[in-house]
C-alpha cells in the first residue's frame, strides 16, 4: 500500500510572463518500506517535489496523500503535526540548530509534539546510539564533523514513529564514505517499514533505492524499478 | 533502529495542533540559548533597557525621597497644637486636649543662642517613648536622658560645644552629663539638646501632638494638620511618565533590532517549521527572546540602579537634610518600570514574530527574506491625531499648569501621530528619488520599499528629536520672559553679601518660624563686607542700595520678579557704564532685553504696598508711576540676584524715595572663580555679624539647557539610526552584492549607506521638529501665564539648525565611514 501518493501535482512560481513551471502533473507513489531515489538535472523540480511531498509547500494543482490523508485541505497546524509525527526531513546542509546539543536537536520534534523533555531526550539518545553517536550526544553542532552532523540530522528525521523520510541531497556535503554510510542508514530505516524519498545527483547512491525516478523540466520522464546494480544506473540515462 | 516513543500524549493540544507545554518549554529553552549565544547582537537594546530601568530606580528614589517627609514636625500624629511658652492657658489647653483625645505627646522647646554665633539651638524635653514623637527622635550613640542631670545632644551641637558622651555640660547655670548623641531623622538641620520630660523650665514654645482622627471640628488657630499634597503630578507620576516615553522609544528601536535577529535566524526558523513547529511555536521563539532581553535588562538595570542608589543615598541625605531608609524606595514605580521593560521588548518582538510566520518554510530554509509588502499608508489618520494633539495642548495651556492631564494626553496622541505619519513620510521621500544618482536613488527606494520596518526607526528618531525640540523651545520661551527672570543667580566669580536672611529655616518640632533676629549696624555690615572682599583678594566691591520702589505689570500672567537696586554712580562705574550713556529721563535701567517695550509696566512705591486689591492700569499717582522710562543697558550683569535692573537716581529724586533708600547688600567680583574654601570662609565671616552670603547656585542657564537637550536629542537619534542602518544593510545585502558584481566601487556602497542614514536623519529631524512645534504652539497660544505665542519668538535657531542640518550631515558622514564592511558578514548566519 502506498504511504506517500502524489496525484497530478503541479507547481507554478510567479504569475503571467514571469510564471515558471516547477512541476507538471507529477504522479508518484511510495510504498511503506521502500526507498525511492529522485534524480534529475538542476532546476528539474526535484527539491520542489520533496517540499510538496513534505507539506512544506502547497501544490498549485493536484493532491498529496500521506498515510491516506490528503494534505491539500489540511489546516496549517495539522500539517505541522504530520511533519512532527510522520515525516522526517534530511537536508543537504544538515540544518541543525546551533543553540541545541546533538541529543536536543534529535529530540526537538518529539518535544514539539508535547512529549516531556526527559522522555524525548531518552528517545533521542536511543536514536543517536543506533547511529553510533551516543558519545557525541551532548556536543553542539559546531563541535561535530560533517558526517556526524548528517547522522544527527538523520536521527532527528527518524526519531519517534516516523513513517516517511524525505532526504534532499543528504550526502551532498559529505565524502563518498560518509555518503554511503548515510544511504545505509536510510536503507536500514526502510527495512523497519519507513517509506523514503531521496533526492540525489549521485547515481552510485541512487543504486541503494528500490526505484529511481527521473525528472526533467518538472515532469517524470522515466523510472527504473528496481535497478540491477549501481553500475547499470550509469548507463540508464533517460532518452533525450 | 528502534526510536519509537511509546508514551506520546494522546492528543496534546489537538485543536491548535501544538505540542502544549513541552513544546513551549522547548521553544523557550532554545530562545534562551540563542539569547545567550547572540547577546552581543542584542547589546544595544539590552543596554537601553538597563540604562532606562537603572535611571528610573535612582531617579524615582531621588524624586520621592528628596522632599521632606509630608508629616515633618507631626511625628505619627495627625494634628499638632503649637503654643507659646508664655501662654497663661497652656496647662489648661494641654489638659483639654488630653481629656478630649486621650494620648498626647508634649514637646517643650527653649530657643537658645550658641555663644559667639548667630545660630540657635533648642533645649528640648521630649519623651523618647512618646506616643507620636518617636519618629522625630533617634539615638546615634549612648542613651537617652532619663533624669534631671542628663542630656543628649545632636552631632552639630556636640561639635559647637566640643562635647562628647560622658562629658559634663554646663548650660544655663545647670550641669548635665552628656549621655548620648541624638538626631531628628526628619530634619538633620534640627540642632537640639534633649533633656528628660519636664526639665525645660521656661519653654519658648510648646508643641502637643495628638490624633484627632477624621474629626472635622475646628480646634482653633493653634492646631495644625499636615498640609495635603496639592500637586496631582507627584514625582512618581512624572518619573513613570518619562519612563514610559523612554520605553516606547526603546520598543521602536527594538522592532528594528528583533527584525534583524529574526532575519539572521531565518533558516533555523525554517527548519523548525520543517520539523513540525506550529506558527505559535515559531512566534514563541522570537517573543521569548524579546522577553528574555526585557527580563535580563530589567533585572540588571534594577540591580545597577540599587547599587547606584546605595552609593548616592548618603549624599542625598546630606543634601535633603533628613534621614532616608536604605530601602525607602518607590517599589511600585520600580516594579512598573521593570514590567514596562518586558512589555517594551515583547512589543518590539511581536511584529517580527508575526512577520516570520507568514514567510513560507521553503523561503525561510533558503534564507530568503520576505519581499517588502506594498502597503498603502494614508497620512489622514496621522494628520487627524496631530490636530487632536494640538487641541489638547491648547487646552493644557489654557489651564495654566492646572491638572496637566491634557498635556500628558496631548503627548500620547502626538507620539501616536508621529508613528502613523512616519511611513507616509518615507513614501514621499521615495518619490523624490527619481532623478537622484543611482546610490541615492537605491537608498531612498529601499527606505520606501522596506518602510514597514524602517518606519518604526524613523518614528523613534523623530521622537528623540521631538523631546529635544520641546525642551529647547520651552526653555527658550521660559528664559525669554523678561519679567519673571530665570537663570543662574550669579556668575562663579560673583558674590553678594546681604544684611537680610540668616540661618536657614529649621523645621524641627516646635521651632517652626524660628529665625535669627540679629541685625548688624550699617558700619559693622560695611566692615564685614570689606573684610570678605579683602579675604577674597579683591577691591571690586559695590554697595547695592534699595528703595521701597518695585516694578509691576498690570496684566495677567507672570509678573516682575527680582531685586531693584539704585543706579548709584559707584554701581554704574563698577560695570563700566558712563553717565553720558544714560538717558536723563530714564527711570529704570535694565539688561533684560525687551523690558522697555513691555506694555502695562508701572513703578510702584510708598503706600502702594500698604493696600491690597487688584492691580489697575494706570495706577494711582503719588504711589505709582505708569509706563516708566526703561532703558536697556547691556553692560549690567545678568544674574537673577545681580543688579540686572536698577532705578536711576533721577527717578529716586523725582518720586521722593531718598528717605527709603538704604544699603541692602554688597556685590563683590573676583578675577577668578570662587573656590569652595573661599565661599565657606566668606560665609563664616558674614555669619559673625548676622549677614548672609549668596554665591552662584546650580540653576542652569538657558544655553546650558538648550545645548544639552540638543546633544541628547542628536545622540539618541543617531543611536537609533545606527541600529536601523544595520537592519537596512542586512535587508538590502543582495542589492549591494549585485551592485558590487556589476562593477560598483566601494564608494558607491558607502554612498548608499550614507544616503540612507542622511535621509532617515533628515526625515526624523523634520518630523520631530514639526511635532515639537505643534506641541509648543498649541500650548503657548493659550497660555497667558507663560507669555503666549510671543514666548516662541525666542526660538533657539542655531540649535534647531544643528538638529535639522547638522544631524543629517553627521549621519551621512558616519554612514560613509562605517559602510566599508562587507555586507555578507551581517546578512546571513549559516547553520552549523
Amino acid at each position: 500500500m502506498s504511504f506517500l501518493e502524489m496525484r497530478y501535482v503541479s507547481k507554478f512560481y510567479g504569475e503571467g510572463p514571469t510564471e515558471v513551471q516547477a512541476l507538471s502533473d507529477v504522479n508518484l507513489s511510495v510504498d511503506a518500506g521502500s526507498l525511492v531515489a529522485v534524480m534529475g538535472a538542476s532546476g528539474s523540480g526535484k527539491s520542489t517535489l520533496l517540499t510538496i511531498a513534505g507539506s512544506l509547500e502547497k501544490p498549485t494543482r493536484g493532491d498529496v496523500l500521506v498515510g491516506g490523508a490528503s494534505l491539500s485541505k489540511m489546516p496549517r497546524n495539522d500539517q505541522a503535526r504530520i511533519r512532527r509525527r510522520t515525516i522526517g526531513y534530511v537536508f543537504q546542509d544538515y540544518n541543525l540548530l546551533a543553540g541545541l546539543s546533538a541529543v536536543e536537536n534529535v529530540s526537538l520534534p518529539l518535544e514539539l509534539d508535547g512529549i516531556s523533555a526527559k522522555k524525548a531526550q531518552a528517545a533521542g539518545m536511543a536514536a543517536l546510539e543506533e547511529l553510533g553517536l551516543a558519545d557525541r550526544a551532548s556536543h553542539f553542532p559546531d563541535e561535530l564533523s560533517g558526517g556526524e552532523r548528517q547522522r544527527v540530522s538523520i536521527a532527528r528525521a527518524v526519531v519517534g514513529e516516523r513513517q516517511l523520510l524525505l532526504a534532499d541531497e543528504p550526502s551532498g556535503a559529505l565524502d563518498s564514505v560518509n555518503g554511503e554510510a548515510v544511504m545505509r542508514l536510510i536503507r536500514t530505516a526502510c527495512h523497519r517499514g519507513v517509506a523514503a524519498v531521496v533526492v540525489t545527483h549521485d547515481a552510485q547512491l541512487a543504486s541503494w533505492a528500490d526505484r529511481v525516478v527521473f525528472l526533467r523540466d518538472g515532469r517524470v520522464v522515466d523510472q527504473t524499478s528496481p535497478p540491477p546494480s549501481p553500475e547499470s544506473l550509469l548507463t540508464a540515462v533517460p532518452h533525450q | 533502529m528502534t526510536t519509537a516513543v511509546l508514551e506520546r500524549p494522546a492528543e496534546v493540544g489537538t485543536r491548535s495542533g501544538s505540542g502544549g507545554v513541552p513544546a513551549r518549554r522547548a521553544m523557550v529553552r532554545w530562545a534562551w540559548r540563542l539569547f545567550r549565544r547572540e547577546w552581543r547582537q542584542q547589546l544595544l537594546i539590552l543596554a537601553l533597557i538597563i540604562v532606562a530601568v537603572a535611571a528610573t530606580v535612582v531617579g524615582s528614589a531621588v524624586a520621592t525621597d528628596t522632599p521632606p517627609p509630608a508629616n515633618s514636625g507631626f511625628g505619627t500624629a495627625d494634628h499638632l497644637a503649637a503654643y507659646s511658652g508664655s501662654d497663661p492657658h497652656l496647662t489648661a489647653d494641654i489638659q483639654g486636649l488630653q481629656q478630649r483625645f486621650g494620648n498626647v505627646d508634649v514637646i517643650e522647646n527653649q530657643t537658645l543662642s550658641i555663644p559667639g554665633s548667630v545660630s540657635t539651638y533648642q533645649l528640648r524635653s521630649q519623651s523618647p517613648h512618646g506616643p507620636y514623637g518617636q519618629s522625630m527622635l533617634s539615638l546615634v550613640s549612648g542613651s537617652f536622658p532619663t533624669g534631671p542631670g542628663q542630656v543628649a545632644v545632636t552631632d552639630g551641637l556636640a561639635s559647637a560645644f566640643n562635647l562628647k558622651v560622658g562629658d559634663i555640660w554646663h548650660q544655663g547655670g545647670t550641669a548635665r552629663r552628656v549621655v548620648g548623641i541624638v538626631q531628628n531623622p526628619q530634619s538633620l538641620l534640627d540642632e537640639f539638646a534633649l533633656v528628660a520630660p519636664g526639665q525645660v523650665t521656661s519653654p519658648t514654645q510648646v508643641t502637643v501632638l495628638f490624633d484627632a482622627g477624621a474629626s472635622n471640628a475646628s480646634f482653633g488657630p493653634s492646631v495644625h494638620t499636615p498640609s495635603p499634597s496639592s500637586n496631582t503630578l507627584n514625582p512618581e507620576t512624572i518619573v513613570l511618565a518619562l519612563d514610559t516615553v523612554g520605553m516606547l522609544l526603546i520598543a521602536l528601536v527594538g522592532v528594528a533590532g528583533f527584525t534583524v535577529l529574526a532575519q539572521r535566524r531565518l533558516r533555523s526558523i525554517g527548519m523548525l517549521g520543517a520539523v513540525g513547529a506550529t506558527d505559535q511555536d515559531i512566534r514563541l521563539v522570537v517573543l521569548a527572546n524579546g522577553a528574555a532581553v526585557g527580563v535580563v535588562g530589567a533585572l540588571i538595570g534594577a540591580v545597577l540602579g540599587l547599587v547606584g542608589w546605595l552609593a548616592y543615598r548618603p549624599r542625598l541625605e546630606s543634601n535633603a537634610h533628613h534621614l532616608i531608609g536604605t530601602f525607602q524606595l518607590p517599589w511600585v514605580v520600580i516594579g512598573v518600570s521593570m514590567a514596562l521593560a518586558v512589555v517594551a521588548t515583547l512589543f518590539a518582538a511581536w511584529r517580527p514574530a508575526r512577520a516570520i510566520t507568514r514567510l513560507p518554510i521553503v523561503s525561510a530554509l533558503s534564507g530568503r527574506p520576505a519581499p517588502p509588502k506594498q502597503v498603502h499608508r494614508s497620512a489622514v489618520p496621522g494628520v487627524i491625531l496631530l490636530v487632536v494633539a494640538f487641541l489638547l495642548f491648547t487646552l493644557g495651556g489654557s489651564s495654566n499648569g492646572g491638572s496637566g492631564g491634557p498635556v500628558i494626553l496631548g503627548f500620547v496622541v502626538l507620539i501616536a501621530a508621529v508613528i502613523l505619519l512616519a511611513p507616509f513620510c518615507l513614501v514621499v521621500l521615495g518619490r523624490f528619488s527619481r532623478r537622484a544618482p543611482i546610490a541615492v536613488r537605491l537608498a531612498l527606494r529601499d527606505l520606501s520599499r522596506y518602510r514597514a520596518r524602517s518606519a518604526s526607526a524613523l518614528a523613534a528618531i523623530s521622537l528623540g528629536v521631538l523631546i529635544a525640540v520641546v525642551i529647547c523651545v520651552v526653555a527658550a520661551g521660559r528664559y525669554a520672559n523678561v519679567l519673571d527672570y530665570a537663570g543662574p543667580n550669579l556668575s562663579s566669580n560673583q558674590l553678594v553679601v546681604s544684611t537680610a536672611g540668616g540661618p536657614d529655616d529649621v523645621r524641627g518640632p516646635g521651632n517652626q518660624g524660628a529665625a535669627s533676629t540679629v541685625t548688624p549696624s550699617n558700619s559693622q555690615a560695611v566692615a564685614n563686607a570689606r573684610e570678605i572682599a579683602t579675604a577674597l583678594g579683591t577691591t571690586n566691591i559695590t554697595e547695592l542700595d534699595t528703595t521701597s520702589a518695585n516694578l509691576q505689570r498690570a496684566a495677567p500672567g507672570r509678573n516682575w520678579n527680582g531685586p531693584i537696586y539704585i543706579a548709584t554712580p559707584a554701581l554704574l562705574r563698577a560695570f563700566g557704564i558712563s553717565a553720558s550713556s544714560i538717558d536723563p529721563n530714564a527711570d529704570i535701567l535694565s539688561m533684560r532685553p525687551g523690558l522697555p517695550t513691555t506694555s502695562d509696566m508701572q513703578l510702584v512705591y510708598g503706600n502702594y504696598f500698604a493696600k491690597s486689591g487688584p492691580d489697575s492700569f494706570p495706577c494711582p499717582t503719588g504711589e505709582c508711576l505708569a509706563n516708566p522710562v526703561i532703558q536697556t543697558v547691556s553692560a549690567l550683569p545678568s544674574g537673577t540676584s545681580a543688579p540686572n535692573t536698577v532705578i536711576t537716581e533721577h527717578a529716586v529724586r523725582q518720586l521722593g524715595l531718598q528717605a527709603s533708600s538704604s544699603a541692602a547688600a554688597w556685590f563683590i567680583q573676583t578675577s577668578q572663580p570662587l573656590t569652595a574654601a573661599q565661599i565657606k570662609s566668606a560665609q563664616l565671616t558674614a555669619a559673625t555679624s548676622g549677614m548672609a552670603v549668596e554665591t552662584k547656585n546650580s540653576a542652569p542657564s538657558s544655553a546650558e539647557i538648550i545645548n544639552w537637550a540638543t546633544v541628547f536629542g542628536i545622540l539618541l537619534a543617531l543611536g537609533i539610526l545606527a541600529m536601523s542602518i544595520g537592519l537596512i544593510r542586512s535587508e538590502t545585502a543582495g542589492d549591494l552584492r549585485t551592485l558590487s558584481a556589476t562593477g560598483a566601487s566601494s564608494s558607491t556602497r558607502r554612498s548608499v549607506t550614507a544616503a540612507t542614514a542622511a535621509a532617515l536623519a533628515l526625515l526624523g529631524a523634520v518630523l520631530g521638529t514639526v511635532a515639537g512645534y505643534v506641541a509648543a504652539i498649541g500650548y503657548f497660544r493659550s497660555s497667558t501665564q507663560n507669555g503666549g505665542l510671543a514666548a516662541l519668538s525666542s526660538a533657539p535657531t542655531t540649535n534647531l539648525l544643528i538638529i535639522l542640518v547638522g544631524m543629517p550631515l553627521i549621519a551621512a558622514v558616519g554612514g560613509w565611514l562605517f559602510a566599508g564592511r562587507e555586507v555578507s558578514a551581517i546578512a546571513r548566519q549559516p547553520f552549523d
